[in-house]
């Protein structure tokens, strides 16, 4: 995770100093070698340094610590941590069935051919909406949870594909008739209403 | 033509700076402060670059 930052910040400081040189020097425009300096320094290095520092920032935005940045997310992160595992996304994140620095996105993102696309797009409406507008209370969400994501990483695995229960509506789950969420399945997630009520799991350090 | 060079330069520098404060924290406002802030520098400084790269009509003239 360090190397792309360096990089970043190499570039940035070496675009830096190549635009000092021609702003405190406009006269070596003057030349040849003078007008492909400030070509480099003024358009090719900062749009290079400003396009890694873009790719950077998406990078960084599918980890969990961005996504509870916002005050509002909080709760929902402290539920990560409940001590029961019925709820799903506390039994996922505590047992590292999702990689912990990537919880929230790894289960809030289609596993579509745009998926990636659309969750940056709704993160930066969710950005605009906290920031702009009203947030709703409870968070909803856009649509009912796509079995899609459960398969993403379920499917094929052997507890998953041997239990009876599963194999016995596989068809319905693939297919998305039935969803993994219905009530009586896995049907518990993030208790935010209810985390003054549930004991929490204290990872040694 | 220079004053532009240097205007376009100095913009750029808020720009990079913009961007390398903006990836000392991973929050969604350092996000956004490079999104809104870092962009908005960045585009006018290679804007202003770009045009001052058009000859002026007087030079045009002249030849």
């Amino acid at each position: 995770m360090m190397f792309p930052s360096t990089v970043v910040f190499f570039l940035i400081g070496a675009s830096i100093l190549l635009i000092l040189v021609v702003v405190i020097r406009p006269s070596i425009t003057a030349s040849r070698e003078g007008k492909i300096l400030a070509f480099l320094a003024l358009f090719i290095v900062p749009l290079v340094a400003a396009g890694v520092g873009a790719s950077e920032h998406m990078e960084r935005s599918e980890q969990t610590q961005f996504c509870l940045s916002c005050h509002i997310m909080e709760p929902y992160g402290r539920s990560l941590y409940v001590d029961d595992p019925s709820y799903i996304p506390a039994a996922h994140f505590q047992n590292h069935r999702v990689p912990a620095d990537k919880a929230c996105y790894t289960c809030h993102t289609d596993y579509a051919m745009f998926g990636t696309i659309q969750a940056k797009l709704n993160g930066l409406h969710h950005v605009y909406v906290y920031w702009f507008g009203t947030p709703m209370h409870p968070i909803r969400l856009y649509h009912p949870y796509n079995n899609r994501e459960c398969l993403h990483c379920h499917a094929g695995a052997r507890s998953f594909e041997d239990s009876p229960t599963h194999t016995a509506m596989m068809s319905d789950l693939k297919s998305n008739k039935l969803s993994c969420t219905t009530s009586g399945c896995h049907d518990t997630f993030h208790p935010v209403d209810k985390l003054g009520q549930v004991k929490f799991w204290k990872p040694t350090e | 033509m220079r004053r532009k060079l240097r205007i376009s330069g100095i913009l750029l520098i808020f720009g990079l700076v913009i961007e390398a404060l903006s990836l000392c924290w991973n929050s969604a406002i350092s996000f956004m402060s490079f999104a809104v802030f870092g962009g908005m520098f960045f585009a006018v400084g290679i804007l202003l670059f770009l045009y001052s790269l058009v000859p002026s009509g007087a030079y045009l003239n002249n030849n």
